[in-house]
């Protein structure tokens, strides 16, 4: 398979999962909240593009995304798009800059998204002009909206993987680890 | 080689959010019939046959959901409702003598012409709903062929819900009482003192009672109405006496008092929605021909006198 064909193929399951996890969030998930609130998929969603398929792709996965929700939505355009490009970017940066491997990584990361995504929308809000005092029922509704997007981050990193997985490019810093260990050159038993 | 792909992830970034913020910035400086609004609801009217087909597709798995999430809340339930159709009983008793006066004084001035009926309300089915604290809004299936208009009131079958406040062929989005922007015009039942029900910032599961005299006393459990105004530049009217929540709690205030409220419409599940279609100039109308069957000496003058006899038709 060409290089071509598979970042073809990558952007398709990307644009895929994008509309059926929006259509999901729209017609299942915002209608069953959890202890009062509803979770959002979306900047998870946005992040772990990012994290699996490098800066580049998060970001432009994160604008289009966010433009898909205002618009089905009728939300404000752009508002949303501009917060999930830097989402999609920065996941994509973390993984291009320090590529963790850590088990814990999802967890932070989907943690990190709605955290930027449920302040990033506050604040925009705030400088929009929505005429709202900072109550302490809104930092109570931030914090408990990441505690729960963060417990639907480990699932949702499962299924993004599972679906980009097989046209994702084999990224040649993991396949020399992996050829490390699996010749003798670093493991440990060799030098047993 | 590096370089070229560092430089080229960085134009596109900078693309993507200058892309962000021109959008942004012209939405927001846009009338809410400008072009880019105009893109928003082309798209609406061509995803929102598949929104109404995922949305029955998908409700199965919602009601599962809803299920779950429902079994861990029903002994608490049960033992509330338990204590709440006790009180009901007593209030029943209460409530069916002062039923016979209210239907002699509604018949009096011909107030019953101000029924939700009179509203010809469209039954509409909610398709799609903003998942984040700060969009309090549901789109419905029911839009201008219908006779869905923007301003009209929505309510379900345990109060009022919120305000249609934009239509497209296909469908309407809707405002619920937990949005922002919104505010309505309510009294407390046992009450004539008049207030605005608004959101309570953060809180999608409050509403504030505001403006009410100092001297109001509200007490738990109480039902707040709507009294036929809502607070806003078009001074559209709701039907008096739908019900919007039940007071909560008091709150420490100077000048004015103010009231939590709990909406009493499930504003979490709507799944099916009445639109009250109804003109609003028609009721001001029919007001101003009530007021104009006065006996002489009682006509008072128009708006204020049009406010005060809604009010006067919620209590009954």
């Amino acid at each position: 398979m060409s290089s071509s064909t598979g970042s073809a193929g990558l952007i398709a399951r990307v644009a895929a999962l994008a509309v059926v996890v929006v259509f999901f969030q729209i017609g299942v998930v915002s209608e069953v909240p959890v202890f009062g609130i509803n979770v959002d998929l979306s900047p998870l969603l946005v992040a772990f593009v990012g994290l699996l398929c490098g800066s580049m792709l998060g970001a432009v996965a994160g604008f289009a995304v966010g433009l898909l929700v205002d618009l089905a939505l009728l939300q404000t355009l752009g508002l949303t798009s501009l917060i999930f490009t830097l989402i999609g970017y920065w996941s994509g940066r973390l993984r291009e800059l320090r590529d963790p491997q850590a088990a814990l990584t999802p967890l932070l990361v989907g943690a990190a998204a709605a955290a930027v995504s449920l302040v990033g929308y506050s604040l925009m809000e705030f400088l929009l002009g929505v005429d709202a005092p900072v109550s302490f029922e809104l930092l109570r509704q931030i914090v408990l909206g990441v505690v729960v997007n963060t417990v639907v981050a480990v699932p949702m990193y499962a299924i993004v993987r599972r679906v980009l997985i097989g046209a994702l490019p084999e990224d040649p810093r993991r396949r020399r680890r992996r050829r490390a260990y699996t010749t003798g050159g670093l493991s440990p038993l060799s030098r047993a | 080689m590096y370089d070229k792909t560092v430089r080229r992830r960085r134009i596109v970034l900078a693309l993507l959010v200058v892309l962000s913020l021109l959008l942004l910035t012209a939405y927001f400086g846009e009338a809410h019939g400008g072009r880019l609004h105009g893109v928003q609801r082309a798209f609406l009217t061509v995803v929102s046959p598949i929104q109404d087909g995922a949305n029955k597709a998908l409700k199965p798995v919602r009601d599962l959901f809803g299920w779950v999430g429902d079994t861990f809340n029903a002994k608490g339930q049960r033992n509330e409702l338990r204590k709440q159709v006790a009180q009901l009983r007593r209030e029943l008793v209460a409530g069916q003598a002062e039923k016979r006066t209210d239907q002699q004084l509604a018949g009096l001035f011909h107030l019953n012409q101000l029924g939700v009926s009179a509203y010809h309300p469209v039954a509409a089915t909610v398709v799609g709903k903003s998942p984040n604290i700060w969009y309090s809004v549901v789109t419905i299936d029911k839009g201008s062929p219908d006779g869905v208009r923007v301003n009209d009131p929505v309510v379900n079958g345990e109060g009022l819900v919120g305000k249609v406040v934009a239509v497209e062929a296909d469908g309407a989005q809707v405002d619920l009482l937990t949005d922002s922007t919104m505010g309505v015009s309510a009294r407390i039942g046992t009450s004539n003192a008049t207030g605005i029900v608004q959101p309570k910032v953060g809180d999608p599961n409050t509403l504030l009672l505001q403006y009410l005299p100092a001297n109001t006393r509200a007490n738990k459990g109480e039902y707040v109405v709507t009294s036929g105004t809502v607070a806003s530049p078009d001074d559209s009217l709701y039907p008096p006496g739908l019900v919007i929540g039940q007071v909560t709690s008091e709150n420490e205030e100077s000048a004015y008092k103010s009231v939590n409220v709990r909406p009493a419409a499930n504003l979490h599940n709507l799944d099916v929605v009445e639109v009250l279609t109804a003109p609003a100039h028609g009721a001001a109308s029919n007001l101003k021909s009530l007021i104009a069957t006065l006996p002489a000496g009682q006509s008072p003058s128009t708006t204020a006198s049009g406010e005060a006899l809604a009010s006067t038709g919620a209590g009954g």
